[in-house]
């Protein structure tokens, strides 16, 4: 019996994920629609300070995790 | 003698550049174009940097030092966050983010690579062309930008 191919069950689950953000975003934009945009709940998050920090760092990291590593 | 207290600062956003030449729409577009030039620019060197190295290090530490500083000191007009934000409809966002870190914290827990990819690991030999990394870096610099603006 062949091995479960667990590297496409990994990255089919990843491009399931991403895909359905893009959706979200998509419907986001409708007019009139309840799903707030990645922008909006964002700048929600970072009504206050700590948000405000935090989701800077969070922006920081992704560059660094991924440029400088 | 009671005086008003000083304005908040978030009051008072920074005047930038851009703000100022609005009225001037040539000028504005010209700025914008070096100012796009200059972000791409300093997006293709620093994807030039070799990984771990000092150069890749002090590239993604500049943008963060400058847009924390602008984001301290001399915030831009921001926009407007909602008030309040439907449950149901962020429910449908927690759910996404729930899912794609639960994948990816069992693929870093196995640690088995390249049976159990991280995200990471699948990321980073898509951005191996010069291109792809620099025009990744200018993404990540807008979304900086965005996110001082909110």
């Amino acid at each position: 019996m062949p091995p479960l191919p667990t590297r496409g069950i990994t990255i089919a689950g990843f491009v399931v994920v991403v895909a359905a953000m893009i959706v979200l975003e998509i419907l986001a934009r409708r007019p009139g629609s309840r799903i707030p945009t990645l922008g909006q709940w964002l700048g929600y998050l970072m009504r206050p300070r700590i948000g405000r920090i935090l989701v800077l760092a969070g922006w920081w990291w992704l560059g660094w995790h991924y440029f400088a590593r | 003698m009671a005086t008003d207290p000083a304005p908040a600062r978030r009051d008072h956003p920074g005047r930038w550049p851009w703000q100022l030449a609005r009225s001037h729409r040539p000028a504005y577009l010209a700025l914008l174009a070096l100012l796009g030039a200059g972000l791409a620019g300093y997006a293709w060197v620093v994807a030039a940097a070799a990984p771990f190295s000092r150069g890749a290090l002090i590239g993604v530490l500049i943008p963060g030092v400058v847009l924390g500083t602008i984001a301290v000191a001399r915030p831009p007009e921001r926009i407007p966050p909602p008030e309040q934000l439907d449950m149901t409809g962020m429910s449908y966002w927690v759910i996404c983010l729930a899912a794609f870190f639960e994948w990816e914290a069992s693929a870093w827990r196995d640690s088995s690579w390249p049976w159990h990819p991280s995200f990471t690991n699948l990321i980073d030999p898509l951005m191996e062309p010069h291109l792809i990394k620099s025009a990744a870096i200018l993404v990540w610099l807008l979304a900086g930008w965005a996110l001082v603006r909110r």
